[in-house]
């Protein structure tokens, strides 16, 4: 029986036990307060019974017949005439399996074909076994469930115990995520910093992966360049001064309309951002370093990803800061406002330092927005690292490098394709550093002001 | 000059108040400026797609797959494939989502732990994109097996990614439904989970749906973790099923500016007003359900 067939089954088998332990309750229920739970908590409880014994025999024999189906394919007489080799053995036994699932592949080895019937045979004998297994575990466990039914049994605390631990699973998903994240770029870097020495990945100025250099800096710096320096000096200025127009200045009806367009900023996608930069902001960057004199600039950029990086970070910038404004004490500006300050006085002098914390912590979480940024990099940026501060030069950066690295044809386990994960660690490292002293800092100053 | 009434009208006095008016107004203008700034990029953004692509938009562009020539490449297969994309991400990361901010909120303990769990959330939805898709390479495609450029691992590589935006919005959804709701279900004998499920969470609903749609949206546009899982093929016929190699609307936009071919501009910028069209209907339809459900309690 395929996967899903047995899925649908073991549910119509839930449905089953539900409308028959709701249908005892009932029955049990002579008059008021004779039933300790609701007929529906009966249901449940016996569901869950037939369910989730079955639902882990599933898994568990999901995981364990490959390995009898292959002792058994391997034992059949026509697999006496296969290769002792390991290797091409299981080269053989996979062509097999592959013909078994779908008779118009193609096989290269002939030695496949006289497989199938055994592979077949070997597969539907064990998947009658395991569903013979599922469909066991699933009355066993229904018949258990229904033996407890009766008017005093507490089945709500009981179904609801399962209803926590299933709540409390969904939330351990976000840090077996993070863990999930860790583990398989410490792993794949670790393969990488055996082949190649870390103090020469994070201290060599030279890269050229096809040449097997792995000296990060000219990425690091580019990365920074554009992201940390470029995009800042556009988004800062103009994010802090939208945000003090709109909260300090606009009337409410202009902000209703102003905010929600600035925010359309936010939402447009990178990729698009990316071909804009790419498309138009570059060929005006270019013509704009011929006019400074540069003779024959190239077409991609750091300072046309920058400047488009800068206007995407610009909504990120401007509502952080309208946060860190308007949680700043209306007294404080009233205070300001009744010396006779004008509001300019009062925002330059009262409001912004009084919101500089949560001002910095915001740029701090739009410095590492702006450094995990890679379709405006990988369509504006260019490949060449180059360590230089020139804007109007072409320069790479580590998302840049990380989608160079990964896509098109590779193998695995080359020190080129593994050091794409040494520098998504590294980028994971700075950016998990800024997000959590920012998250901190915005936490205590809000403190502040309570 | 005795009364001191008379500073306030001296020359000097008034020429300070000018200059001090002066700056006012500078920095006033300032502000507006740099306002301005802003929505003029936004509207030269949107007239060169316009101007560029509202001309390659028609039906044969609409209903076609990729293609070598621009003139019959269309935007149906990645289209399929994005809807096929997020139909997997929407089934993942709405329940995750929504019982982990149930947990959190409700049930769970104050302890180090759940500080744990909350840390990690919110330093997730910080995460870069790219990163996800690093893990869903060396997760899902390389250890796990699953088939790659397909929309299956490409939903799950989301699902990842909004999940957290969920949750954090769940979380505030939930808080804003006032106590005196939970205790008057308590009050009349419900258990904390019949509480949870039949009255917080009705109410907080508009709320996490607004968050799911805008978590969606993000989604929708994301392009390089789906790089990184190799989303990039060429799919000349819509996918049938989510193990098929796949491609997406912003990963399409991608592949067409990469063409060396001139022609391809146009079809680039179509594609983008169409993903446009799409992100703006989902985030219109978010802000109409926050303003038709919103309760102010």
């Amino acid at each position: 029986m395929t996967l899903p067939a047995l899925l649908v089954l073991i549910a119509g088998l839930g449905l089953i036990g539900w409308l028959v332990a709701r249908a005892k309750a009932q029955r049990l229920n002579t008059g008021r307060n004779a039933l300790h739970s609701l007929p529906g908590h009966h249901g449940w409880y016996l569901a869950l019974w037939i369910m989730l014994p079955a639902l882990a025999g599933v898994l568990l024999w999901g995981a364990i017949s490959p390995g009898l189906i292959h002792t058994a394919v391997l034992a059949d007489p026509a697999a006496a005439s296969l290769p002792a080799f390991d290797l091409e053995r299981d080269a053989i036994l996979s062509e097999a399996y592959t013909l078994a699932e779908d008779p118009g592949a193609s096989a290269f080895n002939p030695g496949a074909e006289q497989l199938v019937p055994a592979v077949i045979a070997a597969k539907s004998k064990f998947g009658a076994m395991g569903t013979a297994l599922v469909l066991l575990l699933a009355f066993a466990g229904g018949g258990f469930g229904y033996t407890r039914l009766s008017a005093s049994f507490q089945a709500r605390t009981k179904v609801e115990r399962v209803v926590l631990v299933l709540l409390l699973a969904a939330s351990l998903l976000a840090v077996l995520t993070t863990v999930g994240i860790i583990a398989s770029l410490l792993f794949e870097s670790g393969i990488f910093f055996s082949k190649v020495s870390p103090i020469e990945f994070i201290f060599g100025t030279h890269w050229s992966p096809a040449n097997g250099s792995f000296g990060a800096v000219p990425l690091f710096w580019g990365t920074i360049f554009i992201g940390a320096i470029i995009a800042m000096v556009v988004a800062i200025p103009l994010g802090l001064m939208s945000a003090i127009y709109l909260t300090q200045y606009a009337h409410p009806n202009v902000r209703k309309w102003m905010k929600p367009m600035l925010e359309i900023l936010a939402g447009i996608p990178t990729v698009v951002y990316g071909y804009f930069a790419a498309l138009t902001v570059a060929p005006m960057v270019r013509d704009f370093a011929v006019m400074m004199g540069f003779d024959n600039p190239s077409t991609e950029s750091a300072l046309a990803a920058g400047l488009v990086m800068g206007i995407m970070i610009i909504p990120f910038v401007s509502s952080m800061a309208d946060d860190s404004i308007a949680a700043v004490p209306q007294a404080m500006r009233d205070g300001s406002l009744a010396m006779g300050a004008t509001r300019s006085e009062t925002i330059k002098k009262v409001l912004i330092p009084a919101a500089l914390p949560g001002i910095v912590a915001g740029v701090m979480l739009a410095i590492s927005r702006a450094i995990g940024e890679t379709m405006i990099v990988v369509m504006a940026a260019g490949a060449t690292a180059n360590l230089s501060a020139n804007p109007f030069a072409s320069m790479t950066t580590v998302t840049f490098q990380i989608v160079q690295l990964l896509t098109g044809d590779q193998e695995f386990d080359s020190a080129k394709t593994l050091s794409a994960f040494a520098l998504g660690l590294v980028l994971f490292g700075v950016t998990l550093i800024l997000n959590i002293i920012a998250l901190r800092v915005v936490k205590r100053f809000r403190e502040a002001y309570e | 000059m005795s009364n001191p009434a008379n500073n306030w009208q001296s020359p000097e006095a008034e020429k300070r108040l000018a200059k001090r008016y002066a700056a006012e107004r500078r920095f006033k203008l300032l502000g507006l400026s740099a306002v301005g700034l802003s929505m003029a990029f936004l509207v030269f953004l949107i007239g060169t797609m316009l101007s560029g692509g509202l001309g390659g938009i028609d039906w044969a562009f609409l209903t076609g797959s990729d293609s070598t020539e621009p003139d019959t490449a269309g935007v149906w297969g990645a289209v399929k494939g994005s809807l096929l994309t997020m139909i997997v991400t929407i089934v993942l990361a709405l329940p995750m989502g929504v019982l982990a901010a149930v947990y959190l909120e409700e049930f769970a303990p104050r302890n180090r732990w759940i500080d744990m769990v909350e840390v990690s959330i919110n330093n997730l939805a910080a995460v870069p994109s790219i990163i996800f898709g690093l893990l869903g390479l060396a997760v899902f495609i390389n250890f796990l097996g699953m088939p790659r450029s397909s929309p299956l691992v490409g939903g799950m590589t989301l699902a990842l990614m909004t999940m957290p935006v969920i949750v954090i919005a769940g979380r505030n959804a939930i808080k804003a439904v006032p106590p005196s709701i939970r205790d008057a279900a308590l009050a009349v004998g419900a258990s904390r989970v019949q509480t949870v499920f039949h009255h917080v969470l009705p109410l907080a609903l508009p709320g996490i749906l607004t968050g799911a749609i805008i978590g969606m949206a993000r989604a929708l546009g994301e392009t390089a973790p789906l790089l990184m899982i190799g989303m990039r093929a060429f799919v000349s016929t819509p996918p049938s099923g989510i193990t098929d190699p796949a491609t997406v609307l912003p990963m399409q936009i991608f592949l067409w500016s990469d063409e060396v071919d001139r022609a391809f501009v146009q079809n680039t910028s179509a594609a983008i007003l169409v993903l446009l069209a799409f992100l703006l209907t989902m985030n219109g339809f978010a802000i109409y359900l926050r303003n038709k459900f919103e309760t102010r309690w």
